[in-house]
């Protein structure tokens, strides 16, 4: 049972990297559209597409967090006795991009709204980056809040971001009728892509220095079906971006970054923290991890239902202001 | 002293109460106003009116801006307890965040189901809309009970058993309900309701003391506002009853609370003064053996004083002046809402029309405030009557605080102080600017209320 107990955590953590990802990225390209007029355009699309998704996805967040302190207490206190200014940092990114995103529609006057503009696009790199950077200092196995491992994470995570962001902005762009975006996104998506097949072969090459026993695990042992699936999905999803073949880029996109994140868990398991605590060492008494596991059914089955509504409402439209 | 050796003890105290008590003011909105909204939804699919169903849209436009900058707060709380006190999650993290997890399932259901609410207006059918809003409230109270579950749990810990430092066997019945639970949860529940009836409802006595009187704003006040004075006096008995059962189970908080330094009968109570550090209470009136009666309904009864308890096991003077005269403040705010309340009630009873003086509409425009003020009060009466336990009698608070420096945890204070004045600022605006644009619409403007909300529905093209 703690093995199911880490497994939940991990799809918490899957589902905050690939839906909040998703986010943030639209965040970065917001950040890099520019004051041109189709930069504008393009963060006007932006806006569009991510107005009403974004707390649902701070509730994974919430979510893996409460996984870890009531399932691995222990992780808990190690890891945040350790990391607490990554966490603080990646905080700040996590309220001024709540704030600032509300705020630019209130803001009134160009000047204020181009500085609310920066703010948000500056925090969706921030925070991608620093919980993805805590994540490399529990891979390194050392905990220390600077060193390759958290540099290398915290990079990849940029590039993954920035590719599930133009990724699903160029369905988003077909959606809303802004043809004229749909080039500008695929063309992002693309170079995105390859800036993530860049940064993580670096970061594979940061993991064989800084923990070989992780790497051997990650292209040989438990992670390695992830880490292929990963390796053949990402330049797959973005051939057909490119290509313009547009039925299931936006499913092996989030396959890509989901493959990548299993990659790391399944290499370093046992290990919640490779070489310092297990999953049985962490692991919070037996009832404790019933009730954790009732909760989590209880939410799929509840929240599954919530959610298929929500899309199903979402599709026909009933969403949706009325065309005026 | 203790300052000196956790030296992050302080600002991490302040760090706390500073971000829970901003996240304690946007939730009776988030768990009690999706009950007021139905409300007037109901009645309005009722009474075929569409003004009360105009007042609900809107009202629920508010609503989903404030669960955004709610989900903003609540999840920085979630870090604080590993960025502050990692030692005390790392302990009993398996008993004490069990009630988060549950927590985080209600939370879940409100974010998904607000947003439906708010999208569906006028594109469901007006009676699935309904209907569906319905999961609101029961979602929202079973996360206020979740989290008060927790907080209860410091209170009055249990349902654990402890071997070296670890937690080695867990009762989830006994830790998910603690027994202040029982109290605390009601308490807090009607205080939540009788907030957001009190708040609502001082925008439209805002109104009617600037002469609009219409049946809009009559419907938009009277509604919140009955909900309030209905549930404000039966407030005063379970405060009572709460203060009662404190007398057994948290007896330095009681002492505090009421001032008592001498182990004694014929225990006075005291009302506002402040106590010094040999136990001489200085200022505020004192009623003989008020204490006593109020605690075993006679003179002889005895009631324990703070000088029996160790010095390292009770809240310092400071603290014991911060507990005693918050709770003073939130009695006698709570008794003036009752009276409040009682004219209301009276007058509809009586007359069957709402009040007309200026006076009535004076106060209930000051209800909001002070219903805000009134939550923080007993908070902190709960809060700061505990010290200096984390866990009540189990682990200190100095032994859970971070060992991270006292300069970080300073900095990120600031910082957080900053941020959240800056979204403070945003939130009121874009309050204000929605409250201008609806006037607008009332004049005859043509527009849907949610159109241009953050979180807010999309239109179906990009515009231009
Ligand atoms: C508008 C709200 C409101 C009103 C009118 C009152 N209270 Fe209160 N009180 C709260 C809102 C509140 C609260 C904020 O909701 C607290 C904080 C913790 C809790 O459970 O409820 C609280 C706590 C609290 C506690 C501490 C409980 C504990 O530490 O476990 C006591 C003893 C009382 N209250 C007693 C009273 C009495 C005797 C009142 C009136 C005669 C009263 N309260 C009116
Ligand atoms: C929601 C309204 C709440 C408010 C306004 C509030 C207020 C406060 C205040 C004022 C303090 C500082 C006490 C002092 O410095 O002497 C404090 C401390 C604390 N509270 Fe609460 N509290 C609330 C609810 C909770 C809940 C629900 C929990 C946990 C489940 C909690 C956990 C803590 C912790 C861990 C501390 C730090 C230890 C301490 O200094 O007592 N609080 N809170
Ligand atoms: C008595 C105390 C509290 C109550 C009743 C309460 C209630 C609520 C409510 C109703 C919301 C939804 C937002 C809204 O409607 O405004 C919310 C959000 C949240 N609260 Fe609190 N809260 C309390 C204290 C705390 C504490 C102490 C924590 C943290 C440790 C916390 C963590 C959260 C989190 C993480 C969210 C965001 C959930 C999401 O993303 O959907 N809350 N809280």
């Amino acid at each position: 049972m703690p093995e199911l107990i880490a497994f939940v955590l991990l799809l918490g953590i899957t589902a905050y990297s690939t839906a909040g990802g998703v986010d943030f990225g639209a965040g970065i390209w917001d950040l890099l559209a520019g004051q041109s007029p189709r930069g504008k355009k393009a963060r006007e699309l932006i806006d569009h597409a991510m107005a009403p998704v974004w707390e649902m996805n701070n509730v994974w967040l919430v979510l893996s967090i409460v996984v870890v302190w009531t399932g691995f207490p222990l992780l808990f206190q190690t890891v945040f006795s350790a990391l607490y200014a990554i966490y603080a940092l990646a905080l700040l990114g996590l309220i001024l991009r709540g704030a600032f995103f509300a705020f630019r529609h209130v803001a009134g006057e160009p000047r204020t709204h181009r500085i609310a503009d920066l703010v948000f696009g500056v925090s969706s790199v921030l925070t991608p980056f620093f919980f993805a950077a805590s994540l490399g200092a529990i891979a390194a196995g050392d905990l220390r809040v600077f060193s390759p491992m958290t540099v290398a994470f915290g990079l990849v995570s940029l590039a993954a971001t920035a590719f599930s962001g133009a990724s699903f902005l160029v369905a988003d762009a077909r959606r809303y009728g802004a043809t004229e975006l749909v080039g500008y996104f695929q063309r992002r998506a693309v170079v995105a892509a390859v800036a993530l097949i860049v940064v993580g072969t670096l970061a594979l090459a940061a993991i064989a220095s800084e923990n070989p026993g992780l790497f051997k695990a990650m292209l040989a042992g438990k992670g390695l079906p992830f880490a292929l699936a990963t390796m053949v999905l990402t330049p797959v999803a973005a051939f057909l971006i490119w290509r313009g073949t547009f039925r299931w880029h936006r499913v092996l996109t989030v396959g890509a970054v989901g493959s990548m994140v299993f990659a790391w868990a399944f290499a370093q398991s046992p290990y919640l923290i490779p070489g310092r605590l297990t999953i049985d060492q962490a692991i919070a008494p037996t009832p404790t991890q019933v009730l954790l596991l009732v909760v989590t059914v209880v939410l799929v089955l509840v929240i599954v239902p919530a959610i298929g509504l929500l899309v199903y409402l979402d599709q026909r439209g009933a969403l949706e202001s009325p065309q005026s | 002293m203790i300052d000196a050796v956790e030296p992050a003890l302080l600002p991490s105290r302040i760090q706390m109460a500073f971000t829970l008590a901003t996240h304690v003011l946007l939730v009776p909105m988030g768990v009690a106003m999706p009950f007021l909204t139905l409300l007037m939804e109901g009645i309005g699919l009722y009474r075929k009116d569409p003004v009360a169903l105009k007042i609900a849209r809107r009202w629920s436009v508010v609503m989903a801006v404030q669960f955004a900058v709610g989900a903003v707060t609540g999840t920085i709380l979630s870090f604080e307890f590993g960025i502050l006190w990692p030692r005390m999650l790392g302990r009993f993290g398996a008993a004490f965040g069990l009630g988060f997890a549950i927590e985080g399932l209600a939370f879940f259901l409100e974010a998904i189901f607000i947003g439906v609410y708010l999208y569906g207006w006028n594109r469901l059918p007006a009676r699935v809309h309904f209907l569906l809003g319905l999961v609101l409230p029961p979602a929202g109270v079973l996360g206020a009970a979740s989290v008060l579950s927790a907080n209860a749990w410091m209170n009055t810990p249990g349902g654990y058993s402890l071997q070296d430092g670890r937690v080695t066997n867990v009762d989830v019945m006994s830790a998910l309900f603690p027994r202040a639970l029982g109290y605390e949860f009601w308490h807090f529940l009607l205080a939540l309701y009788l907030t957001a009836g009190f708040v609502v409802a001082s925008v439209y006595a805002v109104a009617w003391l600037r002469g609009r009187r219409d049946h809009y704003q009559r419907l938009a006040f009277a509604v919140p506002f009955t909900v309030a004075a209905v549930l404000t006096p039966a407030q005063l008995v379970i405060g009572d009853l709460s203060a009662r059962a404190l007398v057994e189970d948290q007896p330095a908080k009681f002492a505090a609370m009421e001032v008592t330094w001498q182990t004694r009968d014929h225990n006075p109570e005291v009302i506002g003064g402040v106590i010094d550090d040999s136990g001489n209470v200085h200022l505020g009136i004192s009623i003989p053996a008020l204490d006593s009666i109020l605690v075993g309904y006679t003179p002889n009864q005895v009631v324990r004083g703070l000088s029996t308890f160790a010095a390292d096991s009770r809240p310092n003077t400071f603290e014991v002046n911060l507990t005693h005269l918050a709770f003073d403040v939130m009695v006698g705010l709570g008794i003036v809402g009752a009276a409040l309340s009682a004219w209301y009630l009276w007058v509809v009873w009586r007359r069957r029309r709402l009040p007309e003086q200026r006076w009535f509409y004076r106060l209930a425009a000051l209800a909001g405030a002070g219903s805000y003020l009134t939550v923080e009060l007993g908070w902190i009466t709960t809060e700061v009557g505990r010290q200096p336990w984390i866990v009540y009698n189990v682990m200190r608070v100095s032994d859970a605080v971070t060992t991270a420096p006292a300069a970080f945890i300073w900095s990120m204070l600031t910082v957080l102080v900053v941020t959240y004045a800056l979204i403070a600022f945003f939130f009121v605006t874009l309050l204000l600017r929605l409250s201008a644009r609806w006037r607008r619409e009332d004049l005859g403007e043509p527009g849907a209320p949610e159109v241009g909300v953050p979180y807010g529905p999309r239109p179906r093209t990009l515009e231009g």
